[in-house]
C-alpha cells in the first residue's frame, strides 16, 4: 500500500457490535479511496474484538488498526477520544480524510477529534465524493485558490429544500460524519486481503474520569429502523398518542418491521425521538415504506425517499406525500390501515401458501 | 454562594413553521423570516432550572448572534436564567462550527468558572450537534451529548444517555459540558411570576441592563483571526435545490377504502413489489 494519506474510518462498534454504520463508511471510504488512488484504514478500538479487525478487511479495509484495551470495552468519549487521536498522531502524515458515523458515538466523538486538530468537519452527510475546488472569495484571501482531491461533504441544509455541499481543502484532515443507512456497503467478500495492524495507547488518569455505570440495551424492542425492511410511519394525523396503535398493528403484519415517526408526532411527545424519520431523524431505505397521516414535508421526505416502495394513506388529495409515493392511498386513515393489515396478509401469506 | 453555576448556551434560528421569510422554493429569507428560539435549547435551559431548583446556584445564558438575538435572551430570562450575554461582532459572520466552538469558549471562560455548561443537542438551522462537544474539547471538559435525565450530587454529575438501542448511565465529576437531548423530559411553561418580572424589566432599562449584557470579541479576548470566515476551516462551496423526484404516484381515490385498498395489493403483485417475502 502506498504511504500517502489515505481514508480513515472510525468504526462504530457497541458492545462487541459491529454497527452497520462501520460497513456503510467502508463502502463509502472505498469509492473516495478509488478516486484518490489510495488506500482506506479502519480504526477499530474495544476489548475482546475477536473476528471484527477481520470482518473489516473483508468489508473493505487496506489496513485495519486495532486498539484492543481492557479500558476500551465500554465507548467513553475520552479514552476513545485520546486513543483516537494518538493513532491519528502516529501516522507520518495525518490522513486526508476521517469518517465517523453520525451516530450516538460518532457524533460525540468526531467534534471532538476536528477541534482537538482545529479542522473542519461536516455533520449528518449523506453523499461523499471527491472534486476540485476554486475558492473565488475576496472576504478571505488566504483561502482563494483551485484545489484538487477535495471532500465534497454533501448534507441537507437548513431544513431547507436545498443540498449544500461542504468544502474544507485548507487542512487534513477532512472530517465528515454520514448518516447511517444511507451509504452503500461494499459487501463481504472473505477473500479480501489487508494488514491487521495492533496499536496500544498510553492513558492517563484524566482519561478515566467519566464511568459507565451501566448500559441498558434492549434489541427486542428497540426502533432500528435503520435495519428494518418495512416501516410502517405515523405522523400527525393520527390526531394523538394512541393513534400509534393502529400503525404499530399494521407493522405486525410484517416480518423485521419497526414503527416511525414524523417530526409533528415526536415533538409532541407521542412517541419517542428513536421512532422519528427525517433530517433531523434517521434516514431510512427500507423494502416497503407505509406512511399515515404523514404530509411529506420535505425534512421527511430526505429521511425516507430512497425507500424501494412507498405508499401513502392521506385523507387530502393534494398532500406533498402524493408527489413521491409509488401508490396513494386517499382516505381516512383509521378506516384504511385496519383493512391494509387484514388485506397484506390475505393477499400475500395466504397465497404463498398456496391456499388461493 | 451555595449551589451550581451553570451555563446554557442558546441560538436563535429562523421560525420555518410560519410561511413568512419561508420562498416558494424553500430557502429562507432570513431578513424577513421570523425568528425563534432554537427549540432543543429549551431543554437544556429547562436541566439548568431543575438543577437550579435542586441545588440553587446561578443561570447564566450567552448567544453569539446579530442584535436582534437579543429577544431570546429575553426570553431565557423568562424562562429562569439570572443573567445573560449576547456575544455579537461583524468579525463572527460565516463563522463554522469550529469557529463558533472557539468564540462561545471564550465567552464561557469570560462569564467566569462554570460548574456545568448546558447546550441544546442540536439547532434547527446548523442542525450540526457539534458546538458543544467542540466548546468541550477546547475547555477540556468531560462531556454527555445525548443527555436524558441528570442528577448532581456531592460535586458530581450521574447522566443518562441515548444510544443506539437503550440508554446508558454515566458519572464524571463537575466541570462538565452537556447537551440535553429533546427526549429529556416534558417542557414545562414559563412561569407567570417570571414572566411578569421580565415585563417590568422591560420598562426599566437600568436594571435590565444588569441582567443582559452586550460583549464583542475584544471583550473576551478571542482572536479575531480564529473566528468568522477567516477562523473557519469549512466554506459551503455550493448549494442546489432538491430535485423534485417526480415519482409517478400511482393513485388510489375511489369511495369506498376497501375497493382502494384491493386495487392497491392488485398493483403491488402486478409491479412484482416482493411483498411476500415480508409478511409475518
Ligand atoms: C430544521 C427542520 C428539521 C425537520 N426535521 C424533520 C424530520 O426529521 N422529520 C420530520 O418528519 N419532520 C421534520 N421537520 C418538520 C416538517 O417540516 C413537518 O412539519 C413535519 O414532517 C410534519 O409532520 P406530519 O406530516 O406528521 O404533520 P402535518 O404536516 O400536520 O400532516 C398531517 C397530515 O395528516 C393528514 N391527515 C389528517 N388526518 C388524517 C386522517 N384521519 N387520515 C389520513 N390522513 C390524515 C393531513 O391531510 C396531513 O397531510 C423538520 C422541520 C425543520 C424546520
Ligand atoms: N450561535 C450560538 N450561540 C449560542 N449557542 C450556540 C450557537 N450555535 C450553537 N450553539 C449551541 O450548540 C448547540 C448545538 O448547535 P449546532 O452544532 O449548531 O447543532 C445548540 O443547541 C446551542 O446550545
Amino acid at each position: 500500500m502506498s504511504d500517502k494519506p489515505g481514508v480513515l474510518v472510525i468504526v462504530d462498534q457497541l458492545q462487541g457490535d459491529l454497527r452497520p454504520i462501520a460497513l456503510e463508511l467502508l463502502g463509502a471510504a472505498r469509492d473516495l479511496a478509488g478516486k484518490l488512488g489510495v488506500g482506506v484504514q479502519a480504526l477499530v478500538m474495544g476489548h475482546k474484538l475477536g473476528d471484527m479487525p477481520q470482518r473489516l478487511v473483508w468489508n473493505g479495509a487496506d489496513e485495519v488498526i486495532v486498539v484492543d484495551q481492557p479500558e476500551l470495552a465500554e465507548y467513553t468519549t475520552l479514552t476513545y477520544r485520546k486513543a483516537s487521536i494518538s493513532v491519528i498522531d502516529s501516522m507520518p502524515k495525518p490522513p486526508h480524510i476521517v469518517l465517523c458515523g453520525a451516530t450516538t458515538i460518532g457524533r460525540d466523538l468526531a467534534p471532538r477529534i476536528a477541534a482537538h486538530y482545529e479542522t473542519g468537519l461536516t455533520a449528518d452527510c449523506t453523499e461523499l465524493d471527491i472534486g476540485e475546488y476554486e475558492h473565488k472569495g475576496k472576504a478571505d484571501p488566504t483561502k482563494v485558490g483551485t484545489y484538487q482531491n477535495c471532500l465534497y461533504a454533501i448534507r441537507p441544509s437548513f431544513g431547507e429544500s436545498l443540498k449544500a455541499r461542504i468544502i474544507g481543502p485548507w487542512k487534513n484532515p477532512q472530517m465528515a460524519t454520514a448518516r447511517a443507512g444511507v451509504m452503500i456497503p461494499c459487501g463481504e467478500d472473505t477473500t479480501r486481503t489487508g494488514k491487521i495492524t495492533p496499536f496500544t495507547v498510553k492513558f492517563d488518569k484524566e482519561d478515566f474520569i467519566t464511568k459507565v455505570i451501566e448500559t441498558v440495551r434492549d434489541m427486542s424492542s428497540t426502533v432500528d429502523l435503520t435495519k428494518a425492511k418495512v416501516i410502517v410511519s405515523g405522523g400527525f394525523g393520527l390526531g394523538g398518542p394512541d393513534g400509534f396503535e393502529v400503525v404499530r398493528d399494521l407493522a405486525s403484519v410484517f416480518k423485521n418491521s419497526a414503527v416511525g415517526a414524523s417530526r409533528k408526532t415526536v415533538d409532541s411527545g407521542w412517541i419517542p425521538y428513536a421512532h422519528q424519520v427525517g433530517q433531523t431523524g434517521k434516514t431510512v431505505r427500507p423494502l416497503i415504506y407505509i406512511a399515515l397521516g404523514i404530509s411529506g414535508a420535505i425534512q421527511h421526505r430526505v429521511g425516507m425517499s430512497q425507500s424501494g416502495t412507498i405508499i401513502a394513506v392521506n385523507k387530502d388529495e393534494k398532500a406533498p406525500i402524493f408527489q413521491f409515493a409509488h401508490y396513494g392511498i386517499v382516505g381516512d386513515l383509521y378506516e384504511v390501515a385496519p383493512i391494509l393489515k387484514e388485506q397484506f396478509r390475505k393477499s400475500f401469506a395466504e397465497a404463498s401458501v398456496g391456499a388461493k | 454562594m451555595g449551589g451550581y453555576r451553570m451555563v446554557a448556551l442558546v441560538k436563535q434560528v429562523p421560525d420555518t413553521s410560519t410561511k413568512a421569510g419561508v420562498n416558494p422554493d424553500g430557502t429562507v429569507d432570513r431578513a424577513r423570516a421570523k425568528r425563534m428560539l432554537n427549540p432543543f435549547d429549551k431543554f437544556g435551559l429547562q436541566k439548568a432550572i431543575e438543577v437550579k431548583n435542586a441545588h440553587g446556584g446561578e443561570i447564566i445564558a450567552i448567544t453569539m448572534g446579530p442584535p436582534p438575538a437579543i429577544e431570546i435572551l429575553v426570553e431565557a430570562l423568562e424562562y429562569g436564567a439570572d443573567r445573560c450575554y449576547l456575544l455579537t461582532d461583524r468579525r463572527l459572520a460565516a463563522s463554522d462550527t469550529l469557529a463558533t466552538a472557539y468564540a462561545l469558549h471564550k465567552a464561557v471562560q469570560y462569564v467566569g468558572p462554570a460548574d456545568i455548561v448546558f447546550t441544546g443537542l442540536q439547532t434547527t438551522d446548523g442542525d450540526t450537534a457539534q458546538t458543544g462537544p467542540q466548546i468541550a474539547e477546547r475547555l477540556n471538559l468531560p462531556q454527555v451529548t445525548y443527555c436524558e435525565r441528570l442528577e448532581i450530587k456531592d460535586g458530581k454529575a450521574k447522566a443518562r444517555r441515548v444510544v443506539e438501542g437503550g440508554h446508558q448511565w454515566l458519572e464524571a465529576p463537575l466541570p462538565i459540558l452537556i447537551t440535553v437531548a429533546n427526549s429529556a423530559s416534558k417542557l414545562e411553561h414559563k412561569r407567570f411570576a417570571n414572566v411578569h418580572k421580565v415585563k417590568e424589566l422591560l420598562r426599566n432599562k437600568e436594571e435590565m441592563s444588569k441582567r443582559i449584557f452586550t460583549i464583542d470579541l475584544d471583550v473576551i479576548g478571542a482572536e479575531s483571526g480564529r473566528t468568522g470566515l477567516v477562523g473557519s476551516p469549512t466554506v459551503v462551496g455550493k448549494t442546489w435545490k432538491l430535485g423534485e423526484i417526480g415519482g409517478s404516484c400511482h393513485m388510489l381515490s375511489g369511495d369506498s377504502p376497501t375497493h382502494n385498498v384491493e386495487h392497491l395489493m392488485l398493483k403491488l403483485k402486478e409491479d412484482n413489489r416482493g411483498v411476500e417475502e415480508l409478511i409475518q
